[in-house]
Formats: structure tokens, sequence, C-alpha cells
């Protein structure tokens, strides 16, 4: 009984508490990360070893260089350098639009549309907490029992 | 033959390689990525080597690609080694001219390391490095020989690009990306049905075919919204899909209509689409849906258009092609004719083509420009780059 009423408790206050701005951009920057993830579970053969010695990519082209022309950064970094960094130096070494970030669209000039986060029809409400929308009570019920603040870290 | 060289076009897409000999009728479809199964644990399979496994429930994805542009080259090397090698094309480097396409925009650290890799690594003959959409528009420059203009839109799998293009040379001002492409279509579905109904995000495969199979854009929202609240016959939206399990069904499919109870058949399981088949394909067109505050297709075609001088304007209206992946969906190509005619100029016509394959429709493009008399002025041999060096490549390909 005592646990009961301890965990109703927290969920009240739980409840009580309203997401700042920031934390609402952290989730919604997490869920945008979301649609680029590639995987969503671990490597599968992650803990075996493979072909240890099959040589890799770098040490067969860096073999063939040895004897040109040195270039001034080392190999491995040259060729792994994720999006990020890339984009970083592009805009270093040569900023003057047209280039990748101005080609991006603007906003739309037009309203956005609101839809349900629990079952997806239109929506007319805001949970008050966490900022996601909803559509009737028995989509708010479900949206406080599952994604509401729940994963808010 | 304008070249005195076999060509290989290689249509470099973060999804697909549209790949194959200049002279082929179609390319091959190569995925770009490696990828490991849980039932296979002895090897993990290059390209298309997946089509051997039998259970690819899931599957781990390795892609070359990130935002559309190419960043890991160990990945992409070993694909490249695949398809160019002897399991695949088995090309003669030193006898054969690449044409090869790039992202819109394509960093100079990326062009780098491609030309260094095909030149000093491969040893091609020759090469092109071109945007696919440029492809596209040679080609619908080919069929449509009085047009002088056209507005390629690209909606692939990272972002879709909306180029206009006169005379067949791109105007880089009038560029516009909107970060949304299949990928994210598919992510955001693995997304919703994993919330909604079954835990689904491992299963990036068959979530992909499931979209393939049943999305389709809605040409009427608010009809398709009301229809897909209706209850039991009246609801002629929901759709149950039927998933593989790799041991009686290796491949899911739709329920036809009739059939469509929303309860699997014995030890079937199934995922009920509903507002998911036109709310998925909609992110194109309203990407604020899921929070990226871009614009649609339809508002950036316009956006676009209204960057280029007045007199080819209606031009770009007249001429719209729309190509990748995702212009396979159903209706893909009366929403886009409804939305640009409602928000373009009265006075202008528009007209919108939709090419029988969307996905290869640059490829053969560069199969084309492989026979032009331009072509040998536009590609760069390996004799050139190695007494001009690498600026020489970065002039002469505006990638
Ligand atoms: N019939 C189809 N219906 C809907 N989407 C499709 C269809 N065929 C391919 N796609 C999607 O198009 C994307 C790949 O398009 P593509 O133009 O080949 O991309 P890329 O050139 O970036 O590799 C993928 O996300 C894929 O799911
Ligand atoms: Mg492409
Ligand atoms: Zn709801
Ligand atoms: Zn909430």
């Amino acid at each position: 009984m005592g646990d009961k009423r301890e965990s109703s408790r927290v969920k009240e206050v739980n409840q009580q508490r309203v997401l700042d701005k920031a934390a609402r951009k952290r989730r919604q920057r997490k869920a945008l990360d979301a649609l680029e993830q590639d995987n969503f579970h671990d490597d599968p053969h992650a803990n075996l070893v493979m072909h240890k010695k099959a040589p890799k990519f770098e040490e067969t082209l860096e073999s063939k260089k040895r004897n040109r022309r040195l270039k001034s950064e080392p190999f491995k970094q040259r060729f792994r350098k994720n999006f990020t960094v890339l984009l970083e130096e592009e805009q270093l070494n040569s900023s003057d639009p047209p280039n990748y970030l101005s080609a991006c669209v603007p906003p739309s000039k037009f309203p956005e549309h609101h839809f349900c986060s629990v079952c997806g029809f239109p929506s007319n409400y805001t949970c008050i907490p966490c900022g996601a929308r909803y559509c009737c009570v028995k989509c708010l019920g479900t949206h406080r029992d599952t994604r509401c603040l729940k994963w808010t870290a | 033959m304008a070249l005195d060289v076999k060509t290989f076009v290689l249509d470099n897409g973060a999804y697909t390689e549209k790949c194959g000999y200049s002279t082929q009728a179609e390319p091959r479809i190569i995925p770009n990525c490696i990828t490991k199964a849980k039932s296979e644990r002895r090897r993990p399979f290059i390209g298309d080597q997946i089509d051997d496994c039998k259970d690819i429930s899931g599957l781990f994805y390795i892609l070359p690609f990130q935002k559309g542009y190419l960043v890991n080259w160990e990945v992409e090397k070993q694909v490249w080694d695949y398809t160019f090698g002897q399991d695949v094309f088995n090309i003669d480097f030193g006898e054969t001219c690449l044409i090869v396409t790039e992202p819109y925009f394509n960093f100079t650290s990326i062009q780098e390391n491609m030309t260094e890799i095909l030149f000093e690594e491969y040893q091609f003959h020759s090469l092109l490095r071109i945007n696919a959409g440029t492809l596209s528009a040679h080609r619908y420059h080919k069929e449509n020989p009085n047009e002088l203009c056209c507005l390629v839109v690209e909606s692939g799998y990272s972002f879709t690009h909306i180029v206009p293009y006169i005379k067949g040379k791109k105007l880089k001002n009038a560029i516009r990306r909107i970060n949304v492409g299949g990928k994210a279509l598919t992510n955001h579905l693995k997304d919703i049905i994993s919330y909604r109904q079954l835990h689904v995000m491992d299963e990036t495969y068959v979530m992909n075919q499931v979209k393939e199979d049943v999305c389709y854009v809605s040409t009427q929202f608010d009809h398709d919204m009301s229809v897909a609240r209706k209850k039991g016959k009246d609801n002629t939206i929901i759709r149950d899909y039927v998933l593989p399990d790799y041991t009686v069904i290796k491949r899911g499919y739709v329920r036809p209509l009739e059939e469509t109870t929303g309860k699997p058949k014995d030890n079937e399981q199934i995922i009920r689409m509903n507002n998911e088949r036109f709310m998925v394909p909609e992110l194109l067109f309203h990407p604020s849906d899921i929070g990226v505050q871009e614009m649609g297709i339809p508002e950036a075609i316009v956006h676009s258009i209204q960057a280029t001088p007045e007199e080819v304007q209606p031009h770009l209206y007249k001429n719209i092609l729309l190509t990748g992946g995702n212009a396979c969906f159903p209706f893909f190509k009366t929403r886009v004719y409804s939305d640009v005619r409602a928000f373009a100029p009265e006075l202008y016509d528009v007209s919108v083509t939709l090419p029988e394959n969307p996905v290869t429709f640059a490829w053969h493009g560069g199969s084309l420009l492989s026979e032009n008399e331009e072509a040998p002025k536009m590609i760069v041999s390996k004799k050139m780059y190695e007494e001009n060096g690498m600026n020489l490549c970065l002039e002469k390909f505006d990638v």
C-alpha cells in the first residue's frame, strides 16, 4: 500500500514538472538526429574478430604511396572525417555562397499542421509539461504513461 | 562513340549504386553499404551480396555516406572493390573512362579524395565527376530537344534537391536543398510503428519495404484523414501488412483489401498501416510535421524558380522533372503538380514529368552523355591528371 501511494505521489510531482525551453529543444534535436541514424541496435558481430590478417584499405593505399609525395595530413585522418568536421573545413576554405549552407531552403511560409503524437490524427491540444501534441483524453493518457517526460535526460 | 575507350557510368547514390557500362540497356543496382546479419556471423555482406542471406532480420548497416556526403572511404572502397572487381563488372581500369556522380556542393576535400582514389588506387583511364541531376537534365534535353530549360527535382535517400538548368547548365544560386529524403521517411515510420504497435526499430530493411509497398502521397489530405478515422469496411485506407518470418514468409506483403481484418492468422505477425500510409510521404511536402523547419517540395520549387531570371521562369515551370526514389510513391506527381499550380503565378503554365523509372533516369543520362561529342572535352585523363595535378580536376568538374 505504502509503495503505491509513494509512486502515485511521484507521478503527480512529475506531471507538475514543466520542461523548460532548453530541454524541449534538446528533445527535439534528439528526435531529429534519430531520423539520420543508421542503426538502433548494436553491431551483431561486434565481439567477433574478423579477418584479422586481411590488409586494411589504409594499409594498402599507404604502402603504395610511401614512395610518392607525402601528404601533410596523416592518412587515417584524411579518409575518416565525419560530416561535421568536413563541413567546418569546407566553410573555412571557401565560404562564399552559394554553398552547402546557403542552399538549404528556409522555413515554410505556411502554418504548421499538428498531429497527435500518439495516434497521428490531427490534434488540437498541447501537453503542458512537455509540449507534445495530443488529440483526446485517451491519447493524453497513453502519452503520459509512455513518452511524456520519460526520455528527458 | 565519342570517347575512344569504354565508359562505365556510376551514379553513386547514398542508398544504391546505379552502375554499368554505357552500352548496357539498364544499370545494375547495388546497395551502397556493408551489412551484417544476426543469422550469418561468419562474414559481412558487401552490396547486393546480402541477397544471398536468407534471414535478414535485425540487419546492421554500415554506410559510406553521412547526410548525403561520402565520408567513410574504407567502406566505400570495399563496395567499389566488389563492384569493379571480378565478382561483378571486372573492369579493365586502364581502358575505361568513369563517369561518376557526386552531390551538389560536394566538399573540396571529398572531391580530392575521390579523384585521388579513382586515379591512383584504381587507375582509371579517364574520369568525369558530375552531379546526377546534370545527367538527368542532359537526358531530358535529348528527349525534349525543343526545351531550353528544365527544373530537376531529385529526391533520394538523404535529401531532396531542386535545381534549375538552362541549356544543361545548373543555376547554382537557385539550387535548393530540403533535408528530408527516403532515409528520414523510413526512420520516421519505424519510430511511429514502434511506438504504436510493435518494436521494429532494428528492422530497417523490412520497414523500408513496408514504406515502398503501402505508402502513397495523399492528394486530398483532409478526405484521407476522415476515411482513416472510420471503422470497419468504411475505412478503405487501412491495410494489414504481413511481416516476413524468413521461414514460411520470405518477404512481407500487403493483404488484399477484402482480407483486411486486423487479425494475424496462425503464427503471422502483422502491422496495421492506416494514416501512416500517407502521413509518412507527407513529410516531403511538410517537413515541419516532424519538426524540420523547412519548406516542402512544391514550395521549394517555387522558391528556387523565383531566384532565376524572370525570362526563364515560365520555361522552368513548364519543365519540372521528377527523379530519385521518392518520386516512385503513388500520386507523387499529381501532388507536386497541384501544389505547384496552386502556389505559382497564374499566368505560367505548369507541367510535370515523371519518367518511367525515376531511380535510373540519371544513369541513362550518363550513358547518353558518353556518346555526346562534347564528352571528350569534359573528361580528365589520367595523363592530364598526372601532368597538371589535382587543381585541374577541381576546376574542370564543377559539382
Ligand atoms: N517504389 C518506391 N516507393 C517509395 N520509395 C522508394 C521507392 N523506390 C525507392 N524508394 C526510396 O528512394 C530512396 C532511394 O532513392 P535513390 O534516388 O536511389 O537514392 P540515392 O541516389 O540517394 O541512392 C530510398 O529511401 C528508397 O526507400
Ligand atoms: Mg541519387
Ligand atoms: Zn490521438
Ligand atoms: Zn507530455
